[in-house]
């Protein structure tokens, strides 16, 4: 009889460590798709392209609100109408930022501008690297890197 | 770049996975059951162990093998080694053989003979109950066959003509299966002494021993020819008397008599060419015949292919007879005229099993229509002690056989076998397989002998094939095969055991 | 977080998957304790707890250090080894133990010792290994320490099982293939980043197979080709399969030619074929691939009690603690600790353990190839590449070898299988991995992010 028991308690227990089991494995799995999510995102980015801007804060809407930027390897901003990236700001020089995909990765530099370019709110004082998700101020202009 | 290559081994290995995935789950789902019921699983052997199997007795009621609980292991006692080829051993160390093995699941009782019962137990898990069996064999002529081969190899394998009934099926020499099946630990010692042993105690003979037939193979060729309507009882062949002494030329290859021990080459129909066991007479029929009319009777009396003795599903396996050279386990084309002329009287490509050949006595001796064998008669409760008990689950029987030729072509052979027996030639070859000379007197028997020649120096197989009673309007009781390995001529080894054989069964089976 | 590089950095996708996964492992540890004790007591737990404590510590330190990484390579690693701990301490004790330091430890008392030792090794690599020039400028330094450590085991090596492959070291028997591995790795990763564009641009055409430029392609094939003899002249099938494995998948993400992939291949049947005919081993190694159940007592009788232990366990497994690992005192499949872990799984948890196992093996395999794709430069891509491809054949090879898909080679499957010098190297492999993710992940970042 107690024998039974056993078995019982013992049945209960081992659909308990499975049931257990599948749920770690459900869980991974959402991690999973989430970053496949992102991924996908940036998929359909490199696909248009090697990266984008997307601008968070445009006072004189230009660049428009809420718009993306295709991105090529070089890419001046200023604005000067024949930079890459035109943007109307009075507190942007004519020829203000380069941003630059060089190897794997993004560079922002300073072309001598006014009023600086920062990045995540800090200033920058030589080329730096960014990666995808930094904000880029240009000005009163805010833009984002994304994939 | 490196981005959409890795992203490329990514789908390769994804399928690998998959790959793996299937082939877990074909041994973990699909697989599982085939798996589980192997024998030689250690579970199953572990199972086994502390399981009772059910008592095994003879058709009399007589135990043969029974089981008890010692110290919670399971242990198999048999009680006659003359029945080994039949029931084979239950060992936990090797698996098991024979019925203990086709049988195991009843055994055991992990299956019920019958599907809902068996259902109900299953859904219940329900401890299994051991099964017993009965079998069609008689004890004592199982015993006195044994006995009459002595310490010969051979085989004899009586068959009941009308049911398929297998009475008797020995092979020789034999061996105690009870140390192999008592104690695990104690068993690989008796069990590599019988590996290592010569003489082969492990084989079955009568199942598994493949064997040329020499001239009992007549038989077959005889009422193949006669049912096909290419000889009948008086056809003879014009140059027969001089091919007697002189040989009959086959495509360059002499087929020549044996020792004809003084008797004239003559112009000899059937009967007589039976009686003196002419190959160049049986050696012409056979070319009428032709090679694919004689294949075609081959398989029709179950040459060429695997027979079970029981049914398909649940039967000991007999090893396939061939006629002609083997091709995937069946019978190939012949190689030429040669071979069909040397299969005809039993020499050439041609092996057989004994089973197979008392088969074909028994279907001489049934009227031309050939029984299906069984050798386990019923499935019962478990019994507590050496008696049976009355509850029978399960009964196997006649499947009612298979025609294989016409009544008369039956009759007709069946009377060349009585004269091949009792005839003025005939006497001189297998009288010895009368009844009569062994205490049945107003009975006869049928008959063929063979002498398989193997060549160079060893002495050749000795057979004989037969059936009684055989004489006008008796219904034959008994049809057997007997082999005897290097036993000389049919006449001197097989027929006198073959007679003894049947003039016990008709003793013993009496008033029946 | 603005002003200063960030210290901390939470790692939260690692701690919700690491919680139910240490709760998995006092779990499993109770479970077959009451089975195998047969009655409801709890039982010893210390190693489970053991076993939590390491993973969380190391958990806790990665959140330290502020490390980038991928969070989800942990988890998966804990799973597997959980599984694999639970299997080790279920088995009987006596089938492998130490007695140094002057402790005394069962086989999965010292199992455990070395993941310690092995998170130790991962941690230091993943947080130590802030610049990889160390790996990618000393490649040839590389290659010559692994040669010398396949000399070493040629001279020095003693055989089990017929393989010789292992190293005694006073208290401890190491075994370098294991380690030669990732020596091996970061080798050809070094060398093709370096080559892989004119590798790529040189190749020569002949018809529609590309041949690669063999003057810059001939070093390698060099190393890789005295490697080859070495593992052959050891003896040891499976890692001879595992290393021709990773060079060519190495090969086929840095040129993409799947052509060369398809010459290796070729020179791989054809290899085999001489190597089936050549040496005796190779024979019977695949004549009972083919069919183990000639001799089920004899030469087949590893596979066939392996399927049947497989066959055993069904979808829903026999239970934990409640598999037919040994009868009458001895082990039902032998090996069942290293070569066959993979069956003493799928017995007792079913094919939905054996499932989830290879889920854990496939989360780590693609997390490991997302690293590599996101990897900052070639170097890292290819080493992630190369690690993760190590760990993911040697799942498939020592799985598909369990179930009878190809023939069975003497292989561990990475943190389930007893075996220090796997483990050691497994925990490696993972910091690299780490490394290379955490790189990515933060590059030269600009301030603040």
């Amino acid at each position: 009889m107690t024998g039974e028991i056993l078995r019982v308690l013992l049945l209960g227990l081992q659909l308990g460590f499975v049931a257990l089991l599948y749920l770690v494995l459900v869980r991974f799995a959402r991690s999973l798709l989430r970053d496949l999510r992102s991924a996908e995102e940036a998929q359909m980015s490199s696909r248009s392209g090697i990266g984008r801007l997307s601008v968070l804060e445009s006072p004189a809407d230009e660049p428009p609100n809420g718009t993306t930027i295709a991105l090529g390897p070089i890419n001046s901003i200023g604005r000067n109408v024949n930079n890459t990236i035109f943007v109307e700001d009075d507190f942007v020089s004519a020829n203000h930022a380069m941003l630059t995909f060089r190897g794997r990765s993004w560079f922002v530099e300073d072309q001598g501008s006014t009023n600086g370019t920062h990045v995540n709110g800090h200033r920058i004082d030589r080329p730096v690297a960014l990666s995808f998700g930094d904000e880029l101020s240009i000005g009163r202009v805010r833009m984002r890197l994304d994939r | 770049m490196i981005a959409t290559n890795i992203r490329r081994l990514g789908v390769y290995l994804m399928l690998a996975f998959a790959i793996v995935s299937g082939s877990i789950t074909w041994w973990q789902v699909v697989e599982a059951q085939n798996l589980s019921t192997r024998s030689d699983n250690p579970e199953v052997i572990a199972a086994r162990r502390s399981l009772l199997r059910g008592t095994i007795f003879d058709a009399g009621g007589q135990v043969l093998a029974t089981s008890e609980l010692i110290d919670g292991l399971s242990r198999r006692t048999y009680t006659d080694p003359a029945m080994t080829h039949v029931i084979g051993y239950s060992s936990l160390r090797f698996g098991s053989t024979g019925l203990e093995r086709t049988f195991e699941d009843i055994l055991v009782g992990q299956t019920d003979p019958n599907p809902i019962r068996d259902l109900v137990s299953d859904v219940l898990a329900r401890q299994p109950e051991p099964r017993d069996l009965m079998l069609t064999i008689d004890r004592r002529l199982q015993d006195f066959a044994a006995e009459q081969l002595g310490s010969d190899a051979g085989a004899v394998v009586a068959l009941d003509p009308r049911t398929g009934a297998v009475l008797a099926m020995v092979s020789t020499p034999t061996f105690d299966a009870t140390p192999i099946s008592g104690d695990p630990d104690g068993a690989q010692e008796p069990m590599d002494a019988l590996r290592n042993d010569p003489a082969e105690p492990l084989l079955a003979r009568a199942r598994q021993g493949l064997y040329v037939p020499g001239s009992i193979m007549k038989v077959f060729t005889a009422a193949a020819a006669l049912d096909a309507g290419v000889i009948d009882p008086d056809t003879t062949f014009p140059d027969q008397p001089r091919e007697e002494s002189e040989g009959f030329v086959v495509d360059g290859f002499t087929v020549r008599e044996h020792d004809l021990s003084g008797i004239e080459p003559d112009l000899w129909p059937l009967s007589e060419a039976l009686q003196v066991s002419s190959n160049v007479f049986f050696a012409h029929v056979g070319l009428e015949l032709g090679a694919e009319e004689f294949l075609d009777y081959a398989r029709r009396f179950s040459f060429c292919d695997s027979i079970r003795i029981g049914s398909p599903e649940r039967g000991l396996q007999v090893a396939p007879s061939l006629v002609s050279g083997s091709l995937d386990g069946d019978c190939g084309p012949f190689g030429g005229e040669v071979d069909l002329a040397s299969a005809s009287f039993g020499q050439g490509q041609v092996v057989v099993t004994p089973v197979q050949m008392a088969l074909l006595a028994a279907a001489i001796a049934g009227d031309g229509v050939m029984p299906e064998p069984y050798v386990v008669r019923e499935v019962r409760t478990h019994a507590q002690g050496d008696v049976p008990t009355d509850e029978v689950l399960d009964t196997f029987g006649s499947g009612g056989g298979t025609r294989v030729v016409s009544a008369e072509a039956a009759a007709q052979t069946r009377a060349a076998m009585v004269d091949a027996v009792n005839g003025e030639f005939g006497r001189r070859y297998a009288g010895q397989g009368d009844v009569t000379l062994y205490g049945i007197s107003n009975e006869r028997s049928a008959g063929k002998t063979g002498t398989a020649e193997l060549g160079g120096e060893q002495a050749p197989h000795s057979w004989f094939i037969g059936f009684a009673p055989a004489q006008a309007d008796a219904t034959p009781r008994i049809a057997v095969a007997v082999l005897v390995e290097s036993g000389g001529s049919g006449s001197e080894g097989a027929a006198p055991i073959a007679g003894r054989v049947m003039a016990e069964w008709l003793r013993l089976s009496e008033g029946e | 977080m603005i002003g200063s590089r960030s210290r901390i950095a939470w790692r939260g996708a690692e701690f919700r998957l690491l919680l139910p996964i240490l709760l998995l492992v006092p779990f499993g540890f109770l479970i077959t304790n009451v089975a195998l004790a047969g009655a409801p007591e709890v039982g010893d737990l210390t190693l489970a707890l053991g076993y939590v404590a390491l993973f969380a510590g190391a958990h806790l330190l990665l959140v330290a250090f502020g490390h980038r990484g991928d969070q989800l390579i942990l988890p998966a690693v804990g799973a597997m080894g959980g599984i694999g701990m639970i299997m080790l301490n279920r088995l009987p004790q006596d089938l492998a133990g130490t007695s140094a330091f002057g402790l005394e430890l069962g086989m999965a008392g010292t199992q455990l010792l070395w993941f310690g030792v092995g998170i130790i090794a991962m941690l230091a690599i993943a947080v130590g290994l802030r610049d990889d020039g160390i790996l990618r400028h000393y490649k040839y330094s590389w290659a010559a320490v692994g040669i010398a450590l396949l000399t070493a085991t040629l001279v020095f090596g003693y055989e089990v099982n017929g393989a010789r492959l292992w190293i005694d070291l006073g208290p401890v028997s190491v075994q370098p293939g294991e380690l030669l591995k990732i020596v091996l790795v970061i080798f050809i990763a070094g060398y093709l980043a370096e080559t892989r564009t004119l590798l790529t641009s040189a190749s020569v055409r002949i018809g529609f197979l590309s041949i690669p430029p063999l003057p810059y392609f001939l070093p390698m094939l060099a190393l890789f080709g005295v490697v080859m003899l070495i593992v052959v002249r050891l003896n040891d099938l499976g890692t001879a399969l595992l290393f021709f494995g990773i060079f060519l998948t190495m090969l086929f993400v840095a040129t993409g030619r799947r052509s060369h992939v398809l010459i290796g291949l070729v020179l791989f049947v054809a290899g085999s074929f001489v190597a089936y005919r050549l040496f005796g081993h190779v024979q019977s190694r695949v004549d009972i691939w083919l069919d183990p159940f000639a001799d089920p007592l004899g030469a087949g009788f590893q596979p066939v009690r392996a399927l049947y232990a497989l066959g055993r366990g069904g979808i829903f497994g026999e239970g934990l603690g409640q598999g037919l690992v040994t009868l009458g005192g001895n082990l039902t499949i032998p090996y069942v600790h290293t070569d066959f872990i993979f069956t003493a799984v799928a017995e007792e948890l079913g094919l939905l353990g054996a499932f989830a196992l290879l889920g854990f093996a496939m989360v780590l395999v693609f997390r490991g190839l997302r690293i590599a794709a996101l990897a900052r430069d070639d170097f890292g891509a290819l080493l992630a590449v190369g690690v993760t491809t190590s760990l993911g054949l040697q799942t498939l090879i020592i799985i598909g070898g369990n179930t009878k898909l190809i023939p069975l080679t003497g292989i561990t499957l990475p943190f389930v299988s007893y075996g220090g010098s796997s483990v050691l190297a497994s925990f490696i492999m993972i910091g690299l991995l780490l490394a290379v993710s955490h790189r990515s992940g933060t590059a030269d970042r600009a301030p603040g992010s």
